[in-house]
């Protein structure tokens, strides 16, 4: 767990990358349950006006759940985390999750954390406005 | 999208917080140990198609893409147990031909306790849009 005096407004969490693909999504789909055909199958996802099958939202929000979490050290030390879904992630697209520290509030211990994810090569936001608050030790 | 369901109340379904699909997670996000906070997911997608399937409500689910997502944890999960999650509808408005649908999912412990609150925001569409 990360330390009240180990953390400053401003400040920046480490970046996390992935490659996302096709297996993942699928993967993703079994895990939690959301087999929506516009993550599975290609033609539906045309039909629905999409290139083919799309990331879930939910799984661009579990990377960046990653983040944080790689961050705050502990999984349980999430106590509130939030996104807007902007744009798709495809399969072959590499994101970035990334996030800020706004405030950190002393006396209730707890960080409240700015947070998005980018794609490579590509001025498209999935999340742009995300935010997580983490209890910290 | 009828308005007329908001308020609409489900039926609680049980979840269990099954090892092998928080292990999953853990995979899928490179997450070493703990239950991912997105876990919650996987509970709520247990007690979403109920909702989004009520004819009361009447939801295009081909024009449905996913607006927003928050969750709130009161305290982490814990791998093998079991929770309810008892669905709701916090609000539908419709602006500019587009729905917009709030679902509130809580999931509830076995002592009553609530672990975490989702609320899932979902957009339909309007036609030709």
């Amino acid at each position: 767990m990360r330390r009240l005096d180990e953390v400053t407004a401003g400040e920046d969490l480490p970046e996390v990358r992935r490659l996302v693909t096709k297996e993942d999504i699928a993967a993703y789909a079994e895990a939690s349950g959301d087999r929506n055909p516009l993550h599975l199958d290609d033609a539906f996802a045309r039909s629905v006006g999409f290139p083919g099958v799309i990331a879930h939202g939910m799984f661009t929000m579990g990377h960046m759940s990653a983040a944080v979490v790689e961050w705050a050290g502990d999984p349980a030390s999430v106590v509130e985390i939030s996104a807007q879904f902007r744009a798709p992630v495809l399969p072959g697209d590499t994101i970035t999750a990334g996030g800020r520290i706004r405030s950190v509030d002393s006396a209730t211990r707890v960080a409240v954390v700015d947070t998005w994810v980018v794609i490579d090569g590509r001025d498209e936001w999935p999340v742009r406005k995300g935010s997580a608050r983490v209890r910290l030790g | 999208m009828n308005a007329a369901a908001e308020g609409s109340t489900y039926p609680p379904v049980v979840v269990v917080v099954d090892p092998e699909r928080v292990a999953a997670f853990r995979r899928l996000f490179g997450i070493v140990d703990g239950v991912p906070p997105t876990f919650a997911t996987a509970a709520e997608f247990e007690a979403l198609p109920q909702v989004l399937g009520d004819p009361a409500l009447g939801l295009d689910f081909t024009r449905v893409v996913h607006g927003s997502q928050a969750y709130s944890y009161v305290r982490p999960f814990r791998e093998g147990e079991s929770l309810e999650a008892r669905a709701r509808i916090e609000s539908i408005r419709h602006r500019g031909g587009a729905g917009f649908l709030t679902v509130v999912i809580d999931l509830v412990d076995v002592d009553g306790e609530t672990v975490c609150v989702a609320r899932s925001q979902l957009l339909e569409r309007g036609p030709g849009a």
